[in-house]
């Protein structure tokens, strides 16, 4: 997982990628791996198994007040 | 007999007039001494941010080097051809005829361009694009802080060499703002080296949504197309050629699918990343008329002038952010802006064209890590 310093230097972010099933909609948060891109292609989806692609990758405060 | 005791009583030398004597020194210092004073200490502020700058440079210029051994796998040792890469000028053509000046720009500038991908293509011993629009992106970076070092280093001898008080106080004032846009470019190494999505990078993501699943043609240098259609209308959809670090020519795929392919849009759209003002918040989104478009202004100038001569409406859809958010990863707040962008998009093609007409949709913004 990879972080870079956040803007206030004390908390560092952490990167995710999302991956959205185009057919049900779900999401999965998971983090994020070098050679993700938006719209590469993901896991299967858990629920109606069919192909996911991630759909956003964003960083996020490590802290859980965001 | 001499009395000694009595003549030193009569020396008025008490501790109030030791004051005064002292309080009458100082203000005869400060009077003549004062902007001495303050440009030694301004000498002293600015050599303590120049270190820093100093620091930053050497730290991007190493980074720089290190990607393209260990992920380029630069054959050779690349040291010195990254340090004659960073003293590289661009000679900006002379503006005393203006006239036909933004072509001469655009031809300095795309010859700039080129130079950079062939020598980093030479430098490295593979031509995946990724890697190399990446490398191209962190030389570019340690170009600009080698740049900004000189610069101030600059100022600061010249400044401490005349005792230019002026220079010196002025240079102290920039040099908070200097920093964080330093520290905003160095921290933007990190992003480009995982190749993640930076802030910059929201109107590729918007518009990628539009494009997954289409027919891809190239209709400029790292510029893509793709149409779909929304509503009865036919949208004529581009981006730069992600998920590479590109920002495309725009400019170039405008005027060509007008011009050339006979697009008549009856509207185009440009999604772009803006710089927020101080108390702003990130993620925030904005609408207006307009080119929105940064850079050195060619881009901005080609589309304004196929849009004038062409009568179409420009309309742009800003999503807000600190410049250290546009280089460095896309924050939640900017990733979480593109569903209300795209809702935006939606309403502004709905108000301003009718069913059957033709709207081009550009995603303003380097693309990396955002494919199509
Ligand atoms: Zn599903």
């Amino acid at each position: 997982m990879s972080s870079v310093p956040g803007a206030d230097k004390k908390s560092k972010l952490l990167v995710y990628s999302i991956e959205e099933c185009p057919v049900c909609g779900q999401k999965t948060k998971r983090a994020f791996v070098v050679g993700d891109y938006v719209t590469k292609e993901a896991a299967k989806c858990t629920k109606c198994s069919n192909q996911t692609r991630v759909s956003l990758v964003y960083a996020e405060s490590s802290k859980p007040s965001g | 007999m001499f009395n000694f005791s009595s003549v030193v009583l009569q020396v008025p030398f008490d501790t109030t007039s030791l004051i005064s004597v002292f309080w009458i020194g100082f203000i005869v210092i400060t009077f003549f001494y004062q902007t001495r004073l303050q440009s030694y200490l301004a000498l002293n502020d600015i050599s303590r941010g120049l270190n820093k700058l100093k620091v930053m440079k050497d730290k991007s210029r190493k980074e720089a080097i290190e990607y393209l051994v260990s992920v380029g796998k630069a054959p050779n040792d690349p040291t010195q051809r990254v340090d004659q890469f960073l003293d590289y000028v661009t000679i900006m053509p002379v503006d005393i005829d203006p006239a036909g000046l933004v072509g001469k720009i655009d031809h300095v500038v795309t010859t700039n361009n080129d130079r950079v991908r062939a020598e980093v293509g030479a430098l490295l011993s593979q031509n995946n694009p990724v890697t190399v629009s990446i490398s191209e992106n962190l030389l570019e970076v340690a170009t600009s802080l080698n740049m900004i070092h000189k610069i101030v280093r600059h100022f600061y001898l010249l400044g401490k060499k005349t005792n230019s008080y002026f220079t010196l106080i002025q240079l102290q004032m920039l040099m908070p703002m200097i920093i964080q846009e330093a520290d905003a470019l160095l921290n933007a190494v990190d992003s480009f080296k995982m190749g993640q999505p930076v802030g910059d990078g929201i109107g590729p993501v918007v518009v990628s949504k539009l494009m997954a699943g289409k027919e891809k043609r190239v209709v400029a240098k790292d510029t893509v197309m793709s149409m779909t259609e929304y509503k009865g209308r036919k949208l004529y959809v581009l981006k730069a050629d992600g998920p590479m670090a590109y920002v495309g020519q725009p400019g170039v795929a405008i005027r060509k699918v007008v011009e050339e392919m006979g697009v008549k849009p009856s509207a185009i759209v440009m999604i772009d990343a803006a710089l927020k003002l101080e108390g702003e918040k990130t993620g925030e989104i904005a609408e207006g008329v307009g080119a929105a478009i940064g850079g050195i202004g060619v881009e901005k100038f080609q589309i304004e002038e196929v849009a004038t001569k062409n009568s179409i409406p420009l309309y742009a859809i800003l999503v807000k952010q600190s410049i250290l958010e546009a280089i460095t990863v896309m924050r939640k707040e900017i990733a979480e802006a593109a569903d209300k962008v795209t809702q935006v998009l939606n309403r502004v093609i709905e108000e301003k064209t009718k069913e059957g007409d033709e709207v081009l949709v550009a995603g303003i913004g380097n693309t990396l890590g955002v494919a199509q």
